[in-house]
């Protein structure tokens, strides 16, 4: 119950944030303005409509997620509120929860918004609701749970700016997936040991871009909603493994 | 926190870490899958592109680019349109309408001042398409389009049809991406002429009745689908009258203008006009006999040309042919050494000493033959070569119905004392293409107009052919 009410408390504070109001409109806008490519063949159209549509949920995801997710624990040191939370009978472990539960209701609202906007545009311009998009939404969304917890656990020895780079630097690494999964494979050792170690240990948010299915359905996935369970819980996992980890630095954190 | 807890969570760490590893070992393989076909953001695109591939949005950065390279024909810059496709089709090789338009493009837009193509670049756009193939192996419209460019630009008959069949076998995409429909019927009636061109006409016959089979079909379940409708009298159409020209050319001479006033009805497996007054004289000693064939009497070509160069790099063909106006005589110079090249992989790099020259003239009151001006585009002949193959050629498979009325659909009533050349198709059972071709070997000094050309140049067709070819089985 603690957990919730300091999620519920954050995700207000997020909530009334501009800077984050700002970035939802700014990509709400940008979506909604993806019908202007309509000057190419309709299924050139309908693939640059849904390949940008998908690309600004996760960009305004990924920008949200990441400004949200650095600030909320140092916040609260900065400004000592963290002190009359502490003196309360909350426990460090559900403070760490809460917060990064508050993030990630406000991520859910905000890639919710968007997707809502972008199956709208989507319905508008091709006369049909594109229901498959809902999963290439929905896993942009686990994508941004697994940086939200990565972040936080960043936040809880690095400062936002540090962290910021930190946390955007790996996205962009675990983006590169299917190359260090080719790299794997690679005949020098010394490669291969580093693919290796990239590959199995950063998170991979490659595996998330399903983009290619979802803009281009005669491409196959064999049991695919086996894969996207796999993708769902691959997230859970390692959010659970981040957010262990944060809750361990943060117990022996002097604030 | 308590030690126990602490001790606790420390002990799950490794279990849940495995886990993550595990988990991502099977589905690496699916990963692969979804990323097939597709290269990395090490491709070398420009700095601007970069960073949408490396955060996993490669579909949208080729999207971009498309954008992009949209601007650029609008503004008529060509040669920037092919990185672009090579980068969208690296990015997104699912994106097919990129595979065909950069294959087009290459195929059908650099020309010479005169609009000539630029032939050397057909093997780069016929690898694109093949590539676009082997990422998008479920769907019609690349292996039509490489049929289409196969028959139309290279007119290479056999690869046409080899691609055609394949076209016919795969599925087109409905309006949500989905490829659950069958192939267009247009890829039937492609397949069914790209067979004509052979002189395979019964083969033909038999995919016009195909095409008819399916558009029957689509009819009884919606006979108000006017589209439909039409298709299926077109085919209808072209079925009865590949059955009267065959009859006519081999059977019995028809005369069509009687055909399209008094015939009734005809037998649908001879073409065999009802009533026959098509086909039987009405006058002269002959009245009341049937025609022969209208290719069974000879007829003498009389194909010869003079080729001079007017002009450094500028050619006169000055050639005669006793055929009807219309007829169309190709003309092809290329270097020596050359032979299209089957490439291993896309590149839109041409070598850029090669020179090919290929143009098509018509027969007016039996001359052909108009300036044709390579001086202009010093970049698409270079003539760096010592020594060049001038080639004149009349192919009875490339002309119009009705000059091949009189010739057959593989040049059978045509003969020439010169210049006749008969082509083996490799494929079993196909009729030989008995064609008209004169060659000559000629020098660059006789190219920059030093020196004449004469009939010493000419090299006999057996010789030529021994040098050059099938390419693109």
């Amino acid at each position: 119950m603690v957990t919730l009410a300091i999620a519920k408390q954050t995700l207000d504070d997020m909530l009334r944030r501009k800077v984050l109001l700002i970035l939802l409109i700014v990509t709400v806008g940008m979506i909604a303005i993806g019908p202007s490519v309509s000057f190419l063949s309709p299924r050139e159209s309908s693939s640059i409509l849904r390949s940008l549509g998908l690309a600004m949920i996760m960009i305004g995801g990924l920008l949200i997620t990441i400004l949200s997710s650095i600030q909320v624990i140092p916040t609260e040191i900065e400004r000592r509120t963290i002190y009359t939370v502490l003196s309360k009978p909350v426990q460090r472990y559900e403070f760490v929860l809460g917060k990064f539960l508050g993030g990630l209701f406000t991520v859910f609202v905000m890639i919710a918004a968007m997707g809502v906007v972008f199956l709208g545009v989507l319905w508008y311009q091709e006369k049909h609701l594109a229901a498959e998009m809902v999963k290439g939404v929905m896993l942009t969304f686990f994508q941004m749970m697994l940086l939200g917890a990565m972040a936080i656990f960043f936040s809880t020895f690095l400062t936002p700016v540090v962290n910021f780079f930190v946390t955007f630097a790996i996205f962009i690494v675990g983006n590169l997936s299917s190359v260090t999964e080719s790299l794997t494979n690679n005949p020098n050792p010394a490669t291969k040991i580093m693919a290796n170690i990239i590959h199995f240990v950063l998170p991979n948010f490659g595996n998330f871009n399903i983009q290619n299915k979802l803009i281009n359905p005669t491409v196959e996935i064999s049991n695919e909603n086996v894969f996207i369970m796999q993708n769902i819980v691959y997230a859970l996992i390692y959010s659970a493994v981040l957010l262990i980890l944060a809750i361990l630095v943060f117990d022996k954190r002097e604030v | 926190m308590s030690v126990a807890t602490r001790r606790k969570l420390i002990m799950a760490l490794a279990p849940l870490f495995l886990l993550t590893i595990l988990i991502q070992h099977i589905m690496d393989p699916k990963i692969a899958e979804i990323h097939k076909g597709e290269h990395t953001v090490f491709s070398g695109l420009s700095n601007e592109f970069i960073l949408g591939p490396m955060l996993g949005l490669s579909q949208a950065v080729a999207g971009l680019l498309w954008i992009r390279a949209d601007e650029f024909f609008d503004s008529g810059d060509y040669d920037a349109i092919l990185p672009l496709v090579r980068m969208v089709t690296w990015l997104d090789p699912h994106e097919i309408d990129v595979y065909i338009t950069g294959a087009w493009h290459m195929s059908y837009n650099f020309t010479d001042s005169d609009q000539r193509g630029d032939r050397r670049y057909i093997p780069a756009a016929q690898k694109l398409l093949e590539e676009g193939y082997e990422n998008n192996p479920t769907v019609y419209d690349i292996p039509f389009e490489i049929g289409w460019e196969s028959s139309d630009k290279m007119k290479n008959y056999i690869r046409a049809e080899k691609w055609f069949r394949i076209a016919t076998t795969l599925k087109s995409q409905d309006s949500s991406g989905h490829a659950t429909k069958s192939a267009p019927i247009f890829v039937w009636h492609q397949l069914a002429h790209s067979l004509e061109h052979q002189g395979r006409i019964k083969e033909a016959l038999a995919v016009w009745q195909q095409a008819l089979a399916i558009s029957n079909a689509k009819l009884k379940l919606n006979p108000k689908d006017f589209s439909t409708r039409n298709l299926r009298d077109t085919e209808e159409h072209n079925w009865e009258i590949n059955l009267k020209r065959l009859y006519s050319r081999y059977t019995h001479e028809i005369n069509f203008a009687i055909d399209r006033k008094m015939t009734k009805s005809f037998n649908p497996q001879t073409g065999q006009p009802y009533p026959d007054d098509a086909y039987i004289f009405t006058k002269g000693p002959d009245a009341g006999k049937p025609r022969p064939a209208a290719t069974s009497n000879p007829w003498n070509c009389a194909f010869n040309c003079h080729p001079v160069f007017i002009q450094p790099k500028v050619l006169m063909p000055n050639g005669q042919f006793n055929v009807g106006n219309g007829a169309r005589v190709t003309i092809e110079l290329f270097d020596y050494d050359w032979h299209p090249e089957k490439l291993t992989h896309f590149t839109f790099d041409i070598d850029e000493s090669q020179t090919i020259m290929w143009d098509q003239h018509s027969v007016i009151n039996g001359k052909w033959g108009r300036k044709i001006d390579m001086s202009r585009d010093p970049t698409m002949y270079s003539f760096s070569r010592p020594y060049y193959w001038l080639v004149f050629y009349f192919d009875p498979r490339q002309t119009s119905p009705f000059i091949q009325d009189k010739f057959g659909w593989s040049g059978e009533g045509m003969t020439d004392k010169h210049y006749l050349w008969t082509v083996k198709s490799p494929i079993p059972g196909a009729p030989p293409d008995r064609i008209l071709q004169k060659v000559y070997k000629i020098s660059r000094a006789q190219v920059l107009g030093l020196e004449p050309i004469t009939e010493k140049d000419v090299v006999p067709n057996a010789v030529f052919a021994k040098q050059e070819g099938e390419v693109f089985p």
